[in-house]
């Protein structure tokens, strides 16, 4: 488990051993973290727009002693076949998943890139950027990653975000069903049965999800 | 969290004096301020005013973490009159000054964050380390449009004549509007300036 003040000063120190300027974006714990919707994470989920940026953070994290390891037990086997499942590193007990390109099958959209919450600059010998992604974003990547806790932290968001925005994020899920992730709509609606047993869920809204299937 | 905080918090979450609290929780106004003061401890609540001026309480259901501050709080601490209301929370971990927050600024190609960080040019005082920052990101063009600008509406540090050499043809927008106000500056830095001197007024 990482803390938030632990995390700040482990980017900091991947900053200092970075080779050149890194932007990440984050979402899942580390995300959450940012928000203050929680005070620790075991893994720190970030996203890469291309292999470039991901390399200069694999270096630095190799250097600090961080080891890759199998994503097998953390994913599910429909997830693991995916070619764009995360490359994962872990010390002690603290894990990165680096993902680029793609979240699995689904992709970056230009909203979600303007729409963050926080930039979170750590200026050392280089500069790594981290972009926190909206709780919206946020909710539909963790419905998408379905591991251990991440339904657990969609409900977080829910009961503690007063102004969560469900129709930017359908809107959300929808564009990206027409973009090619066919897994996105089917995630979405089983995390909204879910979650449909502790918070109100208008019907329209599962229509929209019945829609985008 | 346990429930009863949950619904504590839910019911008052947004912007409070101690009376309205007070008020929509039905106790007394010391009792209020028992209360504020543990979740303040909590990191629920954050304080603004004090003195003369009425106590807000901010109140909200996650934690309100500590800051460090970024571009939209430098800017806004240099500039006396235009205010910027930031639209994302910008944090910089490690060095940040007026030097980076105006590289920063004309990096967001917003017309409202340009103008404002014009004030940013009182506060340089290493030139070096802005010059070396905007070769790097290839704005030095923008930033000596700008201290030209600047100059005609503050006082403002003079900087070494060698930074001022211009060597570019090609011409570079600060923001979408592709306008030469200030024509003189606009043709010696070949920027597109987009404010002129009406929107001068609000700094």
């Amino acid at each position: 488990m990482i803390t938030l003040p632990d995390q700040e000063q482990l980017f900091k120190i991947i900053s200092r051993n970075l080779s050149s300027d890194v932007t990440t974006y984050a979402f899942g714990g580390t995300a959450m973290m940012f928000y203050g919707y929680k005070g620790e994470t075991k893994d720190i989920d970030l996203f890469f727009e291309d292999e470039s940026q991901r390399k200069p953070l694999i270096q630095a994290i190799e250097s600090m002693g961080y080891a890759e390891f199998s994503p097998l037990r953390i994913y599910i086997p429909e997830k693991l076949r995916d070619p764009h499942r995360p490359k994962m590193f872990k010390r002690d007990d603290e894990r990165f998943d680096l993902f680029v390109k793609k979240i699995f099958k689904t992709v970056m959209s230009q909203r979600m890139k303007d729409d963050v919450y926080a930039v979170h600059e750590f200026k050392e010998n280089k500069r790594l950027t981290v972009k926190v992604l909206r709780t919206e974003i946020i909710v539909m990547l963790k419905a998408v990653t379905e591991r251990d806790k991440d339904f657990e932290d969609i409900l977080t968001i829910i009961k503690k975000d007063k102004n969560f925005n469900w129709d930017y994020f359908l809107d959300e899920v929808v564009w990206q069903s027409q973009n090619g992730d066919s897994w996105v709509a089917l995630d979405t609606e089983k995390m909204m049965k879910e979650l449909q047993e502790y918070v109100f869920i208008p019907e329209k809204h599962f229509k929209r999800v019945h829609g985008a299937v | 969290m346990d429930r009863k905080k949950y619904e504590l918090l839910w019911k008052l979450e947004g912007l409070h004096t101690v009376e309205t609290a007070a008020e929509k929780l039905g106790i007394t106004r010391q009792a209020t301020l028992n209360l504020l003061c543990r979740l303040k401890k909590e990191q629920h609540v954050t304080v603004s005013g004090g003195g003369r001026i009425k106590r807000i309480y901010k109140i909200t259901i996650r934690k309100q973490l500590p800051r460090v501050p970024g571009m939209f709080d430098i800017i806004n601490k240099y500039s006396p009159h235009m205010k910027l209301n930031p639209w994302y929370d910008h944090q910089v971990h490690g060095r940040y000054g007026p030097e980076e927050a105006l590289i920063d600024a004309i990096q967001t190609e917003n017309f409202r964050v340009i103008l404002a960080s014009l004030h940013l040019f009182k506060h340089i005082k290493n030139w070096p380390r802005l010059y070396r920052m905007a070769k790097e990101k290839n704005c030095w063009q923008k930033v000596g449009a700008l201290y030209d600008v600047a100059r005609l509406f503050m006082r403002v540090h003079q900087i070494g004549s060698r930074y001022l050499k211009v060597i570019t043809k090609k011409w570079v927008a600060l923001t979408q509007l592709r306008k030469k106000n200030f024509p003189e500056i606009a043709g010696r830095w070949k920027v597109y300036i987009p404010f002129n001197e009406h929107d001068m007024v609000e700094l």
